[in-house]
């Protein structure tokens, strides 16, 4: 008679018996520490990664030559027991540390380097943070030049024009010559600037920073035989590059302990940048069976996975033990690590939590040691807690103009925009943490840089007027504009408030427009937009990663905005032996022209190489703030907003973690105090 | 009924002109000669219908069978399964694989197409990086630079390897490796969502369909109010601060054990039991007004042995077809669910794929979602003949 309920009852049983077999109960170590790490790694192949959550793991798996001292961040010898500097700086010689060995016991080379950097050079890699060590001689030319070359004359694939035929299209459609601003919008759509940035053809050089003249076609047809003989050249420079880099040229071992790397110029941050997780060597031998193992199985271009844990083989004072997608990864301690005394560690966790709620839930129960992903809507409660940690970060907030539309191609619009808007009050009323107003994108504390000071402040009157005289009094004759973010709380609440007060105080009618991430980046790169949102972390302790993204049509420019001597100010700083022979026709155009002439002249004065470097040095920092202050007096391109503060929940018996303006946290340096521990729970 | 074919028709045309001359007529192209394929499929005779079902049968379990048992016995076993289902199976099964099948390829075509669309690539990066980067790693990842050409590789990956390509956001993994051990997670939170679910809104709506408008069916109907409206992370963040924060009794987050299971099913379940709970209610209160009840009161049969024995299979019919759907859905898993307890399933790549730009990926989660639910709409159809002779007839 119950036969159905029968039926149903059995159905349940089965249902609960399979989620009782397919649910394994794992009863694995627990952790001594254990971090919530944000998103699941991309990859951990440091020639692939770029962000934070795979930096913190590489950062404990890798060691390069020099790794971050965890609290004052200054370089200290890792793979490299120490090092010498040649008097003109130009020259490192690194000696390896003999008792260095990757976890399967063989020894860590000189040679593992070299084939290493050439690996994140390489082409056919596709390594986005290439550029990192690009201040080695033949890197950027081994890196780079062959697909320079392939842009400018082929080969292309079907149906795509280089741009010499591009060029030659062009020339052809217009007999009468093209005017400027549509040249300067075919070489942006072209990336030219891209492709034969550095070339010493004065025609070339010209011709990328045309924009008062018309363009003949006559002048067109000899930028595009200017653009074949660049590529002939840039052609030659490649195949040395090919056959030297890595092996006798730029970073090459000398024998199995010694490294010997060249720069192009004096890079001051040079060492920092050996510690930077794209720095790390990987394991040759390793990547090279798998794939002669691939190739045996005919699989010629399979997937990479040297870097799972069931392959990797890695040299840092962790090794990977495991890698569920979703759920954890696994580090313990390497027992073949040189200096394996001084970890205190002996399993590490990395939880993969995208949701900062559900990473707050799992910190305030017990569950994980360091939170570096706090909410910022309940930040007012979270900030009063003794186990935060606040410190002023290398990441501005700004705000981008599209100086290609109306009114924003004029450069006093763009500039009473940045006076009117408040910044104190954005960050008194939504952000909270005390982050320090931007009117300037270099955040503090950038080494030796002395930054200009503002060029405004906050000064609506002043703005108003600015715009009247644009010939917009009180916002009359703007059309209705849209501010672009991403999709975000924070974004959000920024934008309307932003747009409020450009409402309140100019009369502009601006309404934030939410795009999904996506769509946001191919709306700032098509230069579809008004103003947009952005955010710029600084990859060094050094101004130029901050200011030579605004160079005309730069990659990550994005605001159509182009100046010539900025962009031969940011040419300068990186060789600045250049601007000795210029200096005379460009100082009249700058800003501080006493302060310039007396460190050009203390530059040509310097004798031996050690103090030529030394001024050569300050020179830099001088022509990078010569370039700030034509962005932040003058032009205002983007506007800064703010400075970030980074926050994060350390538990207290955490000990040797400490706050930084990089918010680079080496788990190396880290132990537990496991009375206080029990406290904490 | 001519009228309408001319509809039909000309809505057709304009949707394939409109696709053309948005996206490309080699796309419409194919648009038109997938669906025209499936459409054409109506007019088959039955003998027809049963080569050309049995044939698309092999080849779906060739594509599946050759990844694990190579090609050469791949073909053998499909073949076989093929004749097999030529001579047994029912007509009407015949039809829906000869639906299913083509359906497939239609909408990895589709989904291809609407993600070539939309702006953005798997490779988009904050900070710029050069064009010969991303297209080193284009060539890696096998991203082609249109949907035709992607949609191409992507077919010859999946017949010829039997791989449904590589993920570019978690590398060194197939879109199989990344997946599929993603919804064993994603299917024992389901079942046992489901398995609450259904519990719970049987009994609830049973209650209040036997006695409608009594104080049970009241506050039956208002819990069932209150699961639909609220959405699930609002209950969750409830029960994550009465049992995780304040007793302490569950984990707030992770996979690991059976407490792991518990909050994040309840949260899963409740709007679903609430639905149920509606549909058994009206089912219920249908039967209930049915000759064949009042004639098993006649007998004298007590009120229990009416509901449990007569009434409860005329209510969970409903119940059932519901269940089809949603049990695709709850065991794909869900988003929501997901991030709120960090559990590591699949649901969370329908929505981060799709964000990422991951094609592959986007194409793995739609594949799969598709495959369950035609799955169960076919067991739908298979326990409505075993609860409902008139429905038997039909099959």
């Amino acid at each position: 008679m119950y036969r159905n309920l029968l039926g149903i009852g059995a159905v349940i049983a089965v249902a609960l018996l399979l989620v009782g077999v397919t649910f394994s109960a794992s009863k694995e170590q627990p952790a001594d520490f254990v971090f919530l790490n944000g998103t699941e790694p991309k990859s951990l192949d440091p020639h692939v990664i770029t962000g934070q959550p795979e930096g913190r793991i590489a950062d404990s798996i890798f060691e390069s030559l020099t790794y971050r001292d965890p609290k004052t961040l200054k370089p200290q010898p890792g793979s490299a027991e120490r090092w010498e500097i040649s008097p003109d700086k130009k020259t490192y010689t690194f000696h390896m540390r003999k008792e260095a060995k990757w976890s399967d016991g063989k020894p860590v080379t000189a040679h593992d380097f070299a084939w290493s950097w050439r690996r994140l050079q390489d082409p056919a890699v596709g390594s986005e943070y290439a550029y990192i060590l690009h201040p080695i001689k033949w890197a950027e030319v081994f890196n780079l030049y062959s697909g320079h070359v392939e842009r400018l004359v082929g080969p292309v694939r079907e149906g795509k024009k280089t741009i010499v035929e591009a060029l030659e299209a062009l020339r052809e459609a217009n007999p009468n010559g093209v005017e400027p601003a549509a040249w300067q919008k075919f070489l942006g759509q072209q990336h030219a600037n891209d492709v034969v940035k550095g070339s010493p053809d004065p025609v070339i050089q010209a011709a990328l920073i045309e924009r008062t003249n018309k363009v003949t076609a006559e002048r067109i047809g000899r930028v595009a035989a200017a653009f074949r003989k660049e590529a002939e050249r840039r052609r030659e420079l490649f195949e040395y590059a090919d056959k030297h880099f890595g092996v006798d040229a730029g970073v090459y071992a000398k024998d199995d302990h010694t490294l010997i790397v060249e720069l192009n110029a004096p890079t001051p941050y040079f060492l920092e940048l050996t510690a930077f997780y794209s720095s790390h060597p990987v394991p040759r031998h390793l990547i090279e069976r798998l794939d002669k193992e691939r190739k045996e199985r005919g699989e010629d271009e399979g997937i990479e996975d040297w870097f799972l844990p069931e392959n990797i083989v890695s040299n840092g004072p962790f090794r990977l033990k495991a890698w569920r997608v979703g759920d954890k990864i696994r580090m313990v301690k390497s027992e073949t690590y040189w200096n394996k005394d001084s970890i205190r560690l002996n399993v590490i966790d990395a939880l993969p939590i995208e949701n900062y709620n559900t990473s707050l839930n799992v910190y305030l129960v017990g569950d994980a040691d360091w939170n570096p992903n706090v909410p910022t809507a309940i930040m007012d409660t979270l900030k009063t807690r003794d186990d935060i940690q606040l410190s002023s970060g290398m990441i501005v907030y700004y705000y981008r103009f599209n100086t290609t539309r109306k009114p924003f191609n004029d450069k006093r619009v763009r500039k009473a925009v940045a006076m009117s808007v408040d910044r104190q009050l954005i960050i008194d009323e939504i952000l909270k943490l005390g982050q320090t107003p931007a009117f300037r994108l270099t955040p503090p504390g950038l080494g030796d840089y002395d930054p200009p000071p503002d060029g405004i402040k906050y000064d609506p009157e002043g703005a108003r007027k600015l715009l009247a005289e644009a010939g917009y009094p009180g916002g009359k004759g703007i059309p209705p504009l849209a501010l672009l973010f991403n999709t975000s709380e924070t974004h959000k609440t920024i934008a309307e408030e932003v747009a409020a007060q450009l409402k309140r105080e100019l009369g502009i009618d601006i309404k934030p427009l939410n795009q999904e991430w996506q769509m946001y980046q191919a709306s700032t790169l098509a230069l579809e937009y008004d103003i947009a949102r952005a955010g710029w972390i600084g990859d060094y302790l050094d101004p130029n990663t901050f200011l030579d993204m605004w160079i005309t049509n730069g990659g990550n420019n994005q605001t159509g905005w182009s100046n010539a001597l900025y962009d031969s100010l940011i040419a300068y700083a990186a060789d600045v032996s250049k601007f000795v022979p210029d200096a005379e026709t460009v100082i009249p155009k700058l800003k501080e022209q006493e302060r310039t002439r007396e460190l050009v002249k203390a530059f040509q004065q310097a004798d031996d190489p050690a103090a030529k470097a030394a001024a050569g040095g300050e020179l830099r920092m001088h022509l990078f703030r010569e370039a700030e202050t034509i962005l932040f007096h003058d032009e205002f391109p983007v506007m800064p907003i703010y400075f970030y503060v980074t926050s994060n929940l350390v538990r207290h018996h955490v000990h040797g973690w400490y706050k930084n303006p990089q918010d680079i946290h080496l788990m190396r340096g880290i132990w537990i105090d496991r009375s206080k521990r029990a406290e904490d729970r | 009924m001519r009228g309408a074919a001319i509809v039909v028709a000309t809505f057709a045309a304009l949707v394939l002109i409109a696709i053309g001359l948005r996206v490309g007529w080699k796309e419409a192209g194919v648009f038109l000669v997938g669906g025209a394929f499936i459409a054409s499929m109506l007019w088959y005779p039955p003998g027809l219908m049963r080569v050309v079902g049995s044939l698309l049968l092999a080849f779906f379990l060739y594509v599946f069978l050759q990844t694990i048992a190579g090609p050469a016995v791949g073909v053998v076993i499909a073949l076989l399964i093929g004749a097999l289902a030529w001579r047994f199976l029912p007509n009407r099964v015949h039809r829906r694989i000869g639906f299913m099948v083509p359906s497939m390829v239609l909408l990895i075509f589709t989904t291809t197409v609407l993600m070539y669309e939309a702006p953005g690539s798997p490779f988009a990066q904050e900070k710029q990086t050069t064009q010969q980067a991303l297209e080193a790693q284009a060539k890696k990842f096998k991203i082609e630079e249109d949907a035709y050409s992607f949609f191409m590789t992507y077919m010859k990956g999946l017949l010829a390897e039997g791989t449904m390509g590589l993920a570019v956001k978690v590398q060194g993994r197939t879109v199989e490796q990344l997946l599929l051990p993603a919804l064993p997670v994603s299917m024992s939170l389901g079942l046992l969502a489901l398995v609450i679910a259904v519990v719970l809104g049987l009994v609830l709506g049973i209650r209040a369909g036997v006695r409608p408008n009594s104080w049970a069916d009241y506050s039956s109907m208002g819990l069932a109010m209150v699961g639909i409206s609220l959405p699930n992370f609002v209950i969750g963040a409830c029960l994550l601060i009465f049992f995780s924060h304040k007793l302490q009794w569950l984990p707030v987050a992770g996979w690991g054990s059976y407490k792991h299971l518990i909050l994040p099913a309840i949260t899963l379940a409740l709007p679903y039991a609430a639905y149920i709970a509606r549909l058994a209610r009206n089912g219920t209160i249908e039967v209930m007004q049915q000759d064949y009840i009042r004639t098993a009161r006649a007998k004298g049969l007590s009120e229990r042995v009416v509901v449990l024995k007569h009434a409860l299979k005329g209510a969970i019919l409903p119940v059932v077809s519901f269940l089809g759907p949603a049990a695709a859905g709850i065991f794909t898993g869900s988003f929501v669910i997901e991030t709120l307890f960090a559990v590591p399933g699949m649901g969370q790549w329908f929505v981060k794929s799709a964000l990422g730009r991951d094609y592959s990926v986007v194409l793995g989660t739609a594949i799969i979602y598709f495959t369950i639910i035609t799955l169960f709409n076919l067991l739908v159809d298979f326990a409505y003949a075993w609860l409902d002779p008139r429905v038997r007839e039909e099959l």
